[in-house]
């Protein structure tokens, strides 16, 4: 007995030892490289050829540029909310696996004279960031060999959390479902936005709105508190800098909750003739109720795009009456498309891919369905299979009209400008038919996203 | 040398050391040296993204064992103990990516500041008792992402802290490569830790603690400050938390208060490792963390094929928190003791079964604290 233990306190005073030898060792030395290869995998930025044409820098990358296709089946892996309060963001994924069912069924897609099959590979990160990083660094393997790229995740922090790595291993991360103006910073190329408008372009598009409308107006503005939040606050400001337009009031509420009563109530009593609900999820349609029930009288609301979709803006019934918005995707229940063919292979597709119980009036699936129309045809203009050319493929995409993409938003990306779909058509909401009618044309603000923008917000 | 007295055997509190034999000296060399093997040999035997999963058991069960000595040892119930993670967390994210100092630097830090969060809320915590002091916890890991937000600003304004690849890298790449360097600073501390908490339970301190669990009153007339004895163990408890929050950092290079949600998880994550591993218990919070890891594993894949089997075809319904749920509360119902109580009754069994009988008052030989097995 004594024994042991005497051995193992031998052994524990060593373990212990080597701890802190570690940990002076770290000390001494700060966070500079040890490893000689740059931390960004393209730090050295964009390759630029003269003519404007995007070429990703793949001098660091490892030789994996077709890993992930096994056979004819190219593997995309994705990870997003499946449980929780945040779970609606998986409807997403109910239009893009119909779209990529229907192709397959057709055939294939042809890249290079080839037809190939899409997969797409999922796991539920409950919406936390350590989640998603594991989900897809075990999706995609430790050298990037199990998946040719990554799809559709949803949320900022999500993207961040597993923006380096994939960057290191050259694995593209197409189509973050989110609309953080950070996916035009150009040191990290292998992460691409998808159609959803920048934050910060909703912002401005409401403000050139009041610039012609309401050139006085007074602005009261409910947001949430966190980067979602700040994009629609700096955005908003910047924008009417230099105008009459002034913001009497921002009130924050916290990220998943629902109770903005007594911030909309404070906003109300603000003296403010406009209401910018920039809330989302429960709380946008619960700020909507709460305006009315204040009894404040306002001659705009705005709310944000991220709340349009048919069940959040059905719960505010007639509460949501002539709310504005922007988006660039077509509003499946707005009959002005009913005949439209965009609209009718949407629909088509979803009655014959679509899962049991998916409501294809959602925006969402619309949303999702788009991002798999956009990534098939980029495939099919691509040189050849390959991870930097399938980047390169979207990169230079100048193409309009694909899946609901509303007519005169272009989906197109340069050599300097990372933003994918930057237009936005404005609509308003008509309560006693409950959808969303189409207001003006659309507003264009294609390559513009970077200079509405607060600097710190897409360079970081 | 008076084993610690585990919750399940309350009964033994009061009629001390009946039928207590001392343990089997060759069972703790071969737990102890199968368990080290295996440890050393699973980042050799694994590719980088199953050891960064190792890595994250083995602070999930820090961080458990430092609810273990609250909560299990000393009968103080937290349910917030994911905010001193996060302090942990945050404090060596801030500190690494704003102040460049080695991560391996401010695991102390972290432990400091989660320790003094610990005595600002083990004071008042010596006024309320059980579901109060439970409340007040909740509150603490709703409260503390909130906070974070406020000052936390990451890439594109996020309330988050991303560490590059380099701020974690290996010390030794010649020897060790990331994601083995991460797991053995993690299993080293562990082992420490483990260690620690081992003898801080056989001590004069420990017996205090458990004394004050078990008989405030009486505890407090043979002179020992129960006082003292609670917030220091709260202190000590949010320690232990905030080195793992460190630890975590390391593994997944990210802090992240963007969900408010996180930290409450990750509080009853800790409380699930405790329970199914066995509460009051120095090999419990391990196997915890490691059951728990594995089940939610194990829950994951079967969303694929699962479905199909129930009839549910052409739908994806999210099957995996359902069945984690359902697995648990078997287990809670198989092994009300935890995994630790079950193998001592079974242990029991078979050695009483051997020499012929006896009442089973008799503790088995608990693996070493030091013998972390694989999941």
């Amino acid at each position: 007995m004594q024994g042991i233990r005497t051995g193992r306190k031998v052994m524990l005073t060593m373990a212990a030892l080597a701890l802190v030898a570690t940990s002076c060792g770290g000390r001494s030395d700060d966070n500079s490289s040890k490893n000689n290869d740059g931390n960004k995998g393209t730090s050295g930025g964009t390759d630029q050829p003269a003519d404007g044409v995007f070429a990703v820098d793949t001098s660091n990358c490892p030789d994996n540029g077709t890993d992930g296709i096994d056979g004819d089946t190219i593997t995309l892996a994705s990870s997003f909310p499946q449980s929780g309060i945040t779970s609606a963001f998986a409807q997403i994924s109910k239009g893009y696996k119909a779209y990529f069912d229907k192709v397959n069924a057709d055939g294939g897609v042809e890249v290079a004279g080839k037809k190939y099959q899409i997969k797409v590979v999922d796991k539920d990160d409950e919406y936390n960031a350590a989640k998603t990083a594991t989900n897809i660094n075990e999706l995609v393997g430790p050298d990037g060999s199990k998946a040719f790229a990554v799809f559709n995740v949803v949320g900022t922090a999500n993207n961040l959390a597993i923006r380096e790595s994939l960057g290191d291993l050259c694995v593209p991360n197409l189509f973050a479902a989110t609309g953080s103006p950070a996916w035009g910073n150009s040191e990290y190329p292998w992460l691409m936005g998808s159609t959803l408008a920048p934050y910060t372009v909703e912002a401005n598009a409401f403000a050139t709105y009041l610039k012609e409308n309401l050139p006085d107006a007074k602005v009261a503005m409910l947001v949430q508190d966190d980067d979602f939040g700040q994009a629609y606050e700096q955005g908003f400001k910047m924008a009417i800098e230099g105008t009459d337009i002034t913001v009497t009031k921002v009130s924050t509420y916290m990220a998943g909750t629902s109770d903005v009563a007594a911030q909309v109530t404070d906003l109300a009593a603000s003296g403010a003739n406009v209401f910018f609900n920039g809330s989302t999820l429960l709380a946008c349609p619960e700020g909507l109720k709460q305006a009315a029930s204040a009894n404040w009288d306002r001659e705009y609301t705005f709310v944000s795009g991220t709340c349009i979709s048919k069940t959040l803006t059905g719960l505010a019934g007639e509460n949501a009456e002539g709310i504005l918005a922007v988006t660039n995707t077509i509003d499946p229940a707005n009959p002005a498309y009913a005949d439209s063919e965009e609209l009718a292979e949407y629909l088509a597709t979803l009655e014959e891919f679509g899962e049991e119980g998916v409501d294809p009036e959602n925006g969402i699936v619309a949303y999702g369905y788009t991002q798999a129309a956009i990534f098939v045809h980029a495939l099919e203009q691509a040189d050849e299979l390959t991870r930097s050319a399938v980047l390169n493929s979207i990169h230079n995409l100048d193409s309009e009209g694909i899946g609901m993409i509303v007519d005169g938003v272009k989906v197109k990306m340069s050599a300097d400008d990372a933003f994918m779909a930057e237009n936005v058509q404005m609509v308003q909401y008509d309560a006693a038919a409950a959808h969303f009618n189409n207001v003006g044309e659309a507003l264009d603000y294609e390559g513009k996203t970077r200079e509405i923008s607060p600097e710190d917000l897409v360079d970081s | 040398m008076s084993e610690p007295t585990g919750l399940d055997t309350e009964v033994a509190i009061g009629t001390p050391a009946i039928g207590k034999r001392p343990v089997r000296p060759w069972m703790r060399i071969v737990f102890g040296l199968v368990g080290a093997g295996v440890a050393v040999a699973l980042p050799y035997s694994f590719n980088a993204v199953d050891v960064d999963v190792f890595s994250s058991v083995l602070y999930l069960a820090i961080a458990a064992m430092g609810l273990n000595l609250l909560t299990g040892y000393n009968g103080q119930i937290s349910i917030g103990h994911g905010a001193f993670f996060g302090v942990g967390a945050f404090t060596s994210a801030i500190l690494v990516s704003d102040y460049g100092w080695s991560i391996e630097a401010t695991i102390p830090i972290a432990a400091l500041l989660a320790a003094a969060l610990g005595v600002a809320l083990g004071i008042p915590a010596l006024r309320v008792k059980g579901l109060y002091l439970a409340l007040i916890t909740l509150g603490l890991a709703v409260l503390f992402p909130v906070v974070a937000k406020k000052y936390v600003k990451g890439p594109g304004g996020a309330s988050l802290k991303i560490l590059n690849r380099q701020e974690v890298s290996s010390r030794y790449p010649d020897l060790l490569s990331d994601d083995q360097y991460r797991y053995f600073l993690c299993l080293i501390l562990l082992v420490v830790l483990f260690w620690a908490a081992y003898n801080l339970m056989n001590s004069r301190v420990g017996r205090s603690m458990i004394a004050v669990r078990d008989q405030e009153l009486a505890a407090s007339t043979v002179g020992i400050d129960v006082a003292r004895v609670k917030v220091a163990t709260f202190a000590l408890s949010a320690a232990y938390a905030g080195i793992a929050g460190s630890l975590s950092v390391m593994v997944n290079k990210i802090a992240d208060a963007s969900n408010p949600l996180v930290y409450f998880q990750l509080s009853i994550e800790f409380l699930i490792a405790v329970v199914i591993g066995g509460a009051a218990t120095i090999t419990g919070p391990l196997l915890g963390a490691i059951a728990l890891v594995w089940i939610r594993r194990r829950t994951d894949s079967a969303d694929d094929f699962l479905p199909k089997l129930l009839g549910l075809e052409n739908r994806s319904e999210q099957l995996a928190p359902a069945m984690l749920g359902g697995i648990l509360i078997i287990i809670t119902y198989v092994l009300p003791d935890g995994i630790v109580g079950g193998l001592r009754r079974l242990s029991n069994r078979i050695r009483s079964g051997g020499s012929g009988g006896g009442p089973t008052f008799v503790p088995a030989a608990e693996p070493d604290a030091n013998s972390p097995t694989p999941p």
